[in-house]
């Protein structure tokens, strides 16, 4: 199957190393500490964060730092073809802990000791690149909750089919067989917290597309960055003095 | 961007966002702080031969002063430190704030005031309800659950931070156990430190609190009177409403006089009116938002309406520009 | 869930009793209602619901299938419901588990009428396209994004203004087929038929705490009741399904004047319901 037409132009009308559309929202469930909605084209998540807060279950608690927890989750509506899965399937859980790795390694633990952070996202459309999406939207909610962080983690994925490079694949590229490089970067410290990749690809040539994916991580961080600026401006006139 | 969570029509949505515009210009104005906002992983702009301080929110990467949140970059002297906005309270000593109990435990009760962890309230920081002071004995110990028990709301005083966690005292009359009301929570952000954070609106009847960490309880009014007399008032009450059944009719006749309550549900409609829009919360702008509204002849649910917000959008933006002119 | 101690909870039940709420409604008031249609480009239909902090959203999926061998004249809806942990933590992991299966049943309880599907809010037989071969499978699914009371009757108006939001494409039949043989479909991908969706009924759930009974109860009140009735009624004023829930008695007398009361109030808010639909509607045209 062709993905890049001749003219360069990929099945949804992209350039290979043009994003999707994306689109943030700080704020969507009211009655959680701090949350945000993500959108990357069709893929839309939510992401709500409770704490930092006592510690539910007592024998978990951390005496140096923050007890961080993930839960990954997709609506049913969420796939193209319906589909009713159990909760905790195997999948899930996995996404879960990459969730929390990432998020963890980025949150400042150790000033909040002897709490929990919850982490929620859940997926109400997905059409490739739901990791990332789930990454970026936890990011904005816990940014929104006031909880410090090192750096603003951001994530993008990247592909190669047809020789060519591609920048965040939709469900449809994602599915046709090609690696699927799926990046979580941190752009103050310009490293690379998370990254992920299945099938095969020459060193050489994967170089490029992890350095594309990076890119794409810059990019979000850029608009993430703006986003959150304007917020806090809003904040701040809104209550006045 | 944090959107204002109101339906609005088209006329609505309009003159919202035109107040707002009037509220970031006076700020802009008033405050020439107005650009130091920063999110995370911006630098901040500091002369290193001066020697900096490092305060919350910040973080240093290779000499360079990087911030942690999202918030607005303050300068005291040496010592740089971001203020956050939306964030759990972060407690100072003497703050007053309204917790929920969530443990009785030993010798101690465990509160919940939106910190990052439950507060400690120690039975030895307390009042006795005989007013005595005195060693605590092994029965004060068993009778805790009669001064304080699970989910009750309390207010109190920080103490200070100690070892195993926050810690609160509430040796005045004027903290303990309210009751006959309701508590809002609302951002801490909003609640600004003040001299008075305890209110008697006797024109109402009512109380009000504003607890620094974004717990606000509007409630009845009680006279601070001797807590023996209290106590066997309240006895009797706790055992009605456990056995219910009882006599309804009795126990309609200790609830809230009918104005009072009008009284307390509208202030608490003003609260949250407040909180909606992001607006300090003040006891200023409550009376104001209260009396906009009785102005108005709305009924107190009408003030949850997207119009009443717009409304008092547009009295605050007017109010501020008034303020700076005079200022 | 909702910790509240003494003094609160005779707040609440003073306030019911006088007929004003913590939030200064009287007992037969709602919260305003915000809808939103089309939220999930990729279903057939969508819808989100806002009342107060309770926040769902509501989907339609259609898929061909086969009628089952009993009702061959029937299509098939099922309802699912799901509780999102960025709720409230305690839907995390199976938490939610047993709150939407009660919502779930409820939910097709109110609005599918029975076993057989007569008096469903849906007309089953216009999902049919070929008697006893092929049609629509409706699937809608729920999620719950906030909550704050009053789920059941948020997630019975977002089920209906989804359907009012569901286009289902246009099917031609192949002639030629017979007898056994699964006749072949062409599904358009331009013609939509719209839904009727006049009557499906509304769910009112009435809340009695003390000797009084309220609409649209917060978490707060809710903690607070004896019982509930859920009882959700369609436009000519028929009751189409009732769910008691709470586990103090009730007299049968005062069940038959919730009802009497219920279909009161399901007129307000029906009409209030399709206005605000048909807003959103427009207003999703528009942009």
């Amino acid at each position: 199957m062709e993905f890049v037409s001749p003219e360069g132009l990929r099945l949804d009308g992209r350039r290979p190393m043009e994003m999707r559309q994306i689109r943030a929202e700080i704020g969507a469930v009211t009655k959680a500490d701090g949350s945000a909605v993500f959108e990357m084209g069709n893929t839309k998540v939510i992401a709500a964060v409770y704490g930092p807060r006592e510690v539910q279950n007592r024998s978990q608690q951390i005496n140096d730092q923050a007890l961080v927890r993930c839960e990954y989750s997709m609506a049913n509506f969420s796939t193209g073809d319906r589909m009713r899965k159990p909760k905790g399937d195997r999948r899930s859980t996995e996404i879960s802990l990459v969730i929390r790795q990432t998020m963890e390694a980025c949150i400042l633990t150790h000033l909040m000791p002897r709490s929990q952070i919850d982490i929620f996202v859940q997926v109400l459309q997905a059409d490739g690149g739901t990791r990332s999406a789930c990454i970026n939207a936890a990011t904005l909610a816990l940014a929104d909750a006031g909880i410090p962080m090192r750096d603003l983690v951001t994530s993008c994925s990247s592909g190669y089919l047809n020789s060519t490079p591609l920048l965040d694949l939709n469900y449809v590229e994602d599915s046709a067989g090609g690696p699927d490089v799926t990046v979580g970067f941190l752009p103050k410290l310009d490293k690379v917290t998370l990254l992920q990749m299945d099938s095969k690809l020459p060193i050489d040539i994967f170089e490029n597309v992890m350095q594309l994916a990076i890119e794409g991580c810059k990019a979000i961080a850029n608009y993430i960055r703006e986003i959150m600026l304007e917020n806090t401006k809003q904040l701040e006139y809104r209550r006045g003095i | 961007m944090r959107e204002i969570e109101l339906s609005l029509n088209q006329t609505q949505k309009i003159r919202l966002k035109r107040a707002l515009e009037k509220l970031e210009s006076s700020s802009s104005k008033a405050n020439s702080n107005s650009n130091a906002s920063v999110s995370i992983s911006d630098s901040i702009p500091v002369n290193h031969e001066d020697g900096v301080l490092k305060g919350h929110g910040t973080l240093d990467l290779n000499g360079e002063l990087v911030a942690t949140l999202c918030g607005v970059v303050e300068r005291v002297n040496k010592l740089v430190y971001v203020r956050a906005l939306r964030a759990r309270y972060k407690p100072e000593v003497g703050d007053i704030v309204v917790g929920r109990v969530s443990e009785v435990a030993q010798k101690r009760w465990r509160l919940d005031i939106h910190y990052s962890q439950d507060a400690v309230l120690m039975l030895s920081s307390m009042n006795l309800p005989d007013g005595i002071q005195r060693r605590r004995t092994a029965l004060d110990e068993l009778n805790m659950r009669s001064i304080f028990e699970e989910n009750d709301v309390i207010c109190a005083e920080v103490r200070g931070i100690q070892h195993d966690g926050l810690h609160l005292q509430a040796r005045s009359q004027k903290y303990g156990k309210l009751e006959r009301g309701q508590l809002l929570t609302v951002p801490p952000y909003l609640v600004r430190r003040r001299k008075q954070h305890f209110h008697h609106l006797e024109q109402y009847g009512v109380d009000l609190i504003l607890g620094c960490n974004g717990f606000i309880w509007v409630g009845e009014h009680v006279e601070a009177k001797d807590d023996m007399v209290e106590d066997q008032v309240s006895k009797p009450e706790q055992q009605k409403s456990n056995k219910n059944s009882i006599s309804l009719e009795e126990q309609e006749q200790t609830y809230t006089p009918i104005e009072t309550r009008q009284n307390i549900c509208r202030i608490a409609n003003a609260v949250r009116v407040l909180s909606i829009l992001g607006f300090n919360i003040t006891i200023e702008v409550i009376m104001d938002t209260m009396n906009l509204s009785s102005s108005l002849n709305l009924d107190i649910h009408e003030m949850l309406g997207s119009e009443f917000c717009v409304l008092v959008a547009e009295g605050e933006a007017e109010r501020r520009s008034l303020t700076k002119r005079k200022g | 869930m909702v910790g509240l101690s003494l003094g609160e909870k005779h707040f609440i039940q003073g306030g019911i009793a006088q007929d004003i709420r913590s939030d200064g409604r009287k007992r037969l008031t709602y919260r305003p209602i915000n809808v939103e249609t089309g939220v999930i480009p990729q279903a057939n239909g969508s819808a989100r619901i806002r009342m107060g902090a309770t926040d769902v959203i509501s989907t339609v999926k259609a898929e061909l299938g086969k009628p089952i061998s009993l009702q061959p004249d029937k299509g098939k809806v099922s309802i699912y419901v799901d509780c999102s942990p960025t709720a409230a933590p305690m839907f995390e992991g199976r938490g939610g588990e047993e709150l939407s299966t009660e919502l779930s049943v409820a939910l097709q309880r109110s609005l599918l009428g029975g076993k057989s599907g007569a008096g469903a809010g849906i007309d089953l037989s216009s999902l049919v396209v070929v008697e006893g071969k092929i049609c629509w499978d409706l699937y809608i699914d729920c999620l719950v994004v906030c909550s704050d009371g009053n789920l059941l009757d948020a997630l019975g108006a977002a089920i209906k203004a989804a359907l009012s939001n569901t286009g289902i494409p246009r099917v031609q039949v192949a002639a030629g087929a017979s007898g056994d043989e699964q006749p072949e479909v062409d599904i358009s991908d331009e013609e939509f038929l719209q839904f009727d969706t006049s009557d499906i009924p509304v769910i009112v759930t009435l809340t009695k705490v003390g000797r009084h009974y309220i609409v649209d109860a917060t978490t707060e009140e809710e903690s607070q009741m004896s019982s509930a009735i859920s009882i959700s009624v369609n436009r000519k004023g028929h009751i189409c399904g009732l769910t008691k829930r709470g586990g103090a008695g009730l007299d049968p007398s005062i069940v038959l004047d919730m009802i009497s009361v219920a279909k009161h109030v399901s007129e307000q808010l029906m009409n209030k319901l399709d206005s605000e639909i048909a807003a959103a509607e427009a207003g999703e045209d528009e942009s």
